[in-house]
């Protein structure tokens, strides 16, 4: 079984149809790529897929359990995470404190464990800042921890993005524009971050890029949307051969 | 010292560090008989206002939504707590028991008031919150000035009314009498005991600011909707840290109304909520210790300023100014954090700038 299910997902806002019968299996463990033109409906379907919107009509399941409707919060339990197109951290707190952010529901003690500081506070802070220093050396940016957020350059902001959505263990990692403002050497790093994620922990990745040379470098299989509707599924290099996709993204 | 401390850490040292020196020097002031009747008449007040300030600061700058009701939460607690004691200063003699407790208890008592208001409306988007502790603050005050309790041996009897509707026996005590409010709470407040109320008040809210909990209010402040994309349960967070405003509030009360021979109702109005809100602005929104020195500062000054009584708004509003200018300019606050780093430099040699204001 797919590790995600979903089967004509659709939603409009007012008369525009902005995602439409929209099906997609993902097995554990797979790249997959999601294309478009600008405004095909690609970050409005992780919206549906993370509950910010209730779509009107299709299910979602993840790994047999059934996401529909689910608010944003009980689906980042049940194991999907995401970054944002337009950068989305907690810009006052430090690199680090981010990605304990992260960590909150799965590194747990009360509030009064923490006000009174009791053992059970340094134990599981200590823990914590562990794995928010592993996380952040995957991303090269555990130099930067003490730092503030906003600080961070741009490429490094949508890296600790990312950083912050795996520390909550999701199984299932949604990137949108992971690659968007970075410098082709940026990009190319960030492809073996990618690669490197999935296998070292087991991840499942889709993403949604408008950069070629990472979509056909990493992604295994692509999803492309225009209009709101999906256009063409399926291998990577079939897909990008196809002429209705390449007039889709060039014609118009 | 081996390890370095984290910035955070670094930040509240240095306020208990700052409020202990400045409760020696003053207890050296007093002790050597150059303090007036007035500053001395300001100390418990000074513990007061830096306590209902630092408390909302934790819902205002670290949450980052509007209270308009401090004071209300200040009032129950007052009230709760001078009720308590007016009950049991003679079964409870020993000021050392029945002070703890009755600050415990009027927390207690707002931080319910505060979870009761919190639940509703913490659940909106938007300043429902301001609106709501505006309303809620105004309503509490004007009940309670129109409470009559008094006790006899048939036990407690209240009314809305008037005394007379009370039915007291003879013998029966008046605990409290309507506005004219509660007269012959023990004085069980004490600038010592404030300052041990105050430093306790700081640990924990530092404490909760650098604790999980903390990190994640400051998470949905921050961004609401990443907050949510990582499973941050946002109605919780809010009630926790508005709760804890609350009873912050209500301890600020306590400590209030032991301090005073009469205590009514009507001075917890609307504009104690606004000054409080003023001390926290001003002290810079989200700093603790700008709070306290903003709360102790803006307490101080009006009363100094009596004796020139002419200038005294005109001094008053310039402070204002300089104090705002001082906290909420970026580039003033760069150019001063960059000098102070410079001086830090000569003096210790240590090149890393501590940076404010989170
Ligand atoms: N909340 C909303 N209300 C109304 N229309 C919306 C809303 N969200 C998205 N849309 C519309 O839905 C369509 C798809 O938008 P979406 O953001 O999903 O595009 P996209 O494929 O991510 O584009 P891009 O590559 O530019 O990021 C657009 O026409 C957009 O204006
Ligand atoms: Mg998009």
């Amino acid at each position: 079984m797919a590790l995600l299910e979903v089967k004509k997902l659709g939603i409009s806002f007012g008369g525009l149809r902005a995602v439409d019968e929209f099906s997609i299996s993902i097995e554990k463990g797979e790249l997959y790529g999601l294309i478009g033109p600008n405004g095909a409906g690609k970050t409005t379907i992780f919206n549906l897929l993370t509950g910010v919107y209730k779509p009107t009509d299709g299910t979602i399941t993840l790994d047999g359990v059934n996401l529909t409707g689910k608010s944003t919060i009980e689906i980042n339990k049940a194991g999907i995470a995401r970054t944002f197109q337009n950068i989305r951290l907690f810009s006052n707190l430090s690199v680090i404190d981010n990605v304990k952010a992260g960590l909150s529901n799965n590194y747990r003690y009360s509030a009064a464990t923490g006000i009174f500081r009791l053992p059970k506070y340094f134990k599981v802070e200590k823990e914590m800042n562990e794995k928010a220093m592993e996380l952040l050396k995957v991303f090269d940016l555990d130099k930067e921890a003490e730092l503030p957020a906003s600080g961070l350059p741009y490429g490094k902001q949508r890296k600790l993005e990312i950083a912050r959505a795996l520390a909550t263990e999701p199984k299932l990692l949604l990137l949108d524009e992971p690659a968007a403002g970075m410098n082709p050497n940026e990009t190319a790093e960030l492809m073996n971050t990618i690669r490197q994620v999935r296998d070292d922990f087991d991840m499942t990745v889709l993403l949604i890029e408008h950069d070629m040379s990472l979509v056909s470098g990493i992604c295994e299989r692509l999803s492309v949307l225009n209009f709101g509707q999906l256009l063409r599924q399926g291998k990577t290099a079939e897909v990008l051969s196809d002429p209705e996709v390449i007039t889709a993204y060039l014609g118009e | 010292m081996k390890r370095k401390l984290r910035p955070t850490t670094r930040k509240s040292f240095v306020t208990y560090a700052i409020v202990t020196a400045a409760f020696i020097f003053v207890e050296i002031l007093v002790s050597s008989g150059s303090a007036s009747n007035m500053f001395k008449g300001l100390l418990v007040p000074f513990c007061v206002y830096s306590i209902a300030a630092v408390s909302l600061n934790l819902t205002v700058g670290i949450l980052g939504e509007l209270s308009l009701g401090q004071a209300g939460f200040m009032c129950i607690g007052a009230y709760s707590s001078a009720i308590f004691s007016c009950a049991v200063k003679d079964t409870i003699t020993s000021p050392w028991v029945r002070f703890p407790i009755a600050m415990l208890l009027g927390g207690l008592v707002a931080a319910v008031f505060g979870i009761l208001i919190g639940i509703p409306v913490l659940r909106l988007r938007g300043d429902y919150l301001a609106i709501v502790t505006l309303a809620f603050g105004e309503i509490i005050k004007n009940v309670l000035a129109a409470l009559f309790i008094g006790s006899d041996s048939k036990g407690l009897h209240f009314s809305l009314t008037s005394q007379g509707d009370l039915g007291l026996e003879p013998d029966g005590k008046m605990i409290i009498n309507g506005a004219l409010g509660i007269s012959g709470t023990p004085k069980d407040s004490t600038f010592e005991i404030g300052f041990v109320v105050l430093m306790l008040t700081l640990i924990v809210l530092y404490n909760f600011i650098n604790s999980r909990t903390g990190r994640a209010v400051m998470s949905i402040r921050d961004n609401r909707i990443a907050a949510e994309s990582i499973g941050l349960n946002i109605t919780k967070y809010k009630l926790i840290t508005f709760g804890l405003t609350a009873f912050l509030g209500g301890v600020a009360g306590s400590l209030f109304s032991h301090n005073l021979a009469v205590l009514q109702a009507s001075k917890f109005d609307y504009n104690l909520s606004i000054l409080i809100l003023v001390f926290v602005v001003l002290g810079g929104i989200g700093s603790i210790r700008g709070s306290v020195i903003a709360a102790v500062v803006l307490t101080y000054l009006p009363e100094v300023l009596r004796s020139i009584n002419n200038y005294r708004m005109l001094i008053y509003s310039i402070v204002l100014i300089v104090m705002m200018i001082f906290t909420s300019n970026a580039t003033i606050r760069g150019f001063f954090a960059a000098n102070l780093a410079k001086l830090k430099g000569i003096v210790s040699k240590d090149k890393t700038a501590v940076k404010e204001g989170n």
